[in-house]
């Protein structure tokens, strides 16, 4: 039996994306509630932590972006084939999540030149860092062709590809220097429910 | 026959003790390292990410302690027993990640001034706010008397009981105003091999 899906969250991608690129590749139906920021305060205390995003299964909540997205990952097989698949899986997304650690901070750095310091060292010391660990990754499962684990695409991809939107808030072409993490992306982009959803989404600031 | 495991990280409990737990509970053997903070240097090349801890499986790497905990509580059945429930149980890790987030942050905080007024406001603010959800969403599942999800313990009862040690490092007496939180800490602190780890364990600071 179907079950009735809805996601509420700001109108940004945020913290949101993920799970909607998870319906996207599953093509599964779902209400994507977005609150104008002005409404937020009257919704707030119907989550379990006053946070969103949200996920209602059936009417039922459930908080925590990643909490939401593996969730939704192993309902509609995206989540890794095995055990250990899934704990490869989990360590990317993971990692994604230290990769944009840095950027808020770039954000709301209002000094002009401490934030063009904290850019160089985002852009030069701790993004290559992690790009070059993910593109080994990425080469070593068949060789750079397919996805980073397993033989189909998994919530890693996704998560990949949903954090370079965040990354871009700190630094103009993250993937630059890495052609073969370039390639892999455009080619997650060109896979139909992809390429359908990124176009059809509404446009925001994040 | 049983996987070889091999955990390294640095002499604390930190972010490698929610596997540790894991171990105990489950009745698992593994290897526990730990290296001295000056070993790390050379350590460091040799995981995936530049990280710690790092779970090996028969020599393959995982990091991420919270990829390793959830593929480790998966594997010995702490996980939750179904898809909405092992849901249920990530939302409450990453809601301990959250708690502990901003204390962090405020630890490190140069300027003393606003490392008092951070401080401040989360303790008055920030935490007893989650910890009241907390309260609200244990309550909501056998009147708060058991754990957090379904009727077994799982990683949500251990995240909950070590992050909160984590917090108590920085804010004494944490749990004094939510005494159905206070109970489960202790529920799971005082099961037999829950008791026996915390017994023998190194003692370290944090």
């Amino acid at each position: 039996m179907a079950h009735s899906y809805k996601l509420r969250y700001f109108n940004l991608q945020g913290r949101a994306e993920l799970a909607r690129l998870v319906f996207a590749a599953a093509g599964v139906e779902y209400e994507d509630v977005r609150y104008e920021f002005a409404d937020w305060p009257k919704h707030k205390a119907s989550t379990p932590f006053g946070q969103i995003p949200v996920l209602e299964v059936d009417g039922k909540p459930m908080a925590q972006s990643n909490a939401i997205a593996r969730y939704l990952a192993r309902e509609f097989g995206l989540a890794g084939k095995t055990a250990w698949d899934q704990g490869q899986v989990d360590m990317l997304v993971e990692t994604m999540m230290d990769i944009g650690a840095p950027v808020p901070k770039i954000r709301q750095c209002t000094d002009e030149d401490e934030k063009a310091k904290l850019k160089k060292s985002f852009a030069e010391e701790h993004l290559p860092h992690y790009m070059e660990a993910i593109q080994k990754i990425l080469e070593e499962n068949r060789e750079g062709k397919g996805f980073l684990v397993g033989d189909e695409l998994t919530l890693a991809d996704l998560a990949f590809m949903c954090g370079q939107d965040w990354l871009k808030l700190a630094m103009d072409n993250p993937l630059e220097k890495y052609p073969k993490l370039q390639e892999y992306v455009d080619r997650l982009a060109a896979i139909p429910k992809m390429a359908e959803w990124l176009k059809k989404r509404p446009k925001s600031e994040l | 026959m049983m996987p070889n495991y091999k955990l390294k990280y640095f002499n604390f409990r930190g972010r490698a003790e929610l596997a540790r737990l894991v171990f105990a509970v489950a009745e698992v053997e593994y290897e526990d390292i730990r290296f001295a903070v000056e070993d790390w240097p050379k350590i460091k090349p040799t995981t995936p990410f530049g990280q710690a801890p790092v779970l090996e499986v028969d020599g393959k790497p995982l990091a991420q302690s919270s990829a390793i905990a959830r593929y480790l509580g998966k594997e010995y059945g702490l996980a939750g027993k179904t898809n909405w429930e092992q849901a249920q149980v990530d939302m409450i890790m990453d809601t301990m990640e959250d708690i502990l987030t901003p204390m962090r942050a405020i630890h490190f905080c140069k300027d003393e001034q606003q490392k008092a007024e951070l401080q401040k406001k989360y303790q008055e603010e920030t935490l007893p706010n989650y910890l009241k959800g907390l309260e609200t969403f244990l309550c909501g599942n056998n009147g708060g008397d058991g754990y957090f999800v379904g009727s077994e313990l799982t990683l949500a009862d251990l995240t909950f009981m070590h992050y909160t040690g984590q917090v108590e490092v920085f804010v004494p007496n944490p749990l004094a105003k939510f005494p159905k939180l206070q109970a489960l800490r202790e529920r799971v602190e005082e099961l037999p091999k829950i008791a026996a780890w915390i017994a023998k364990r190194p003692k370290t600071l944090r």
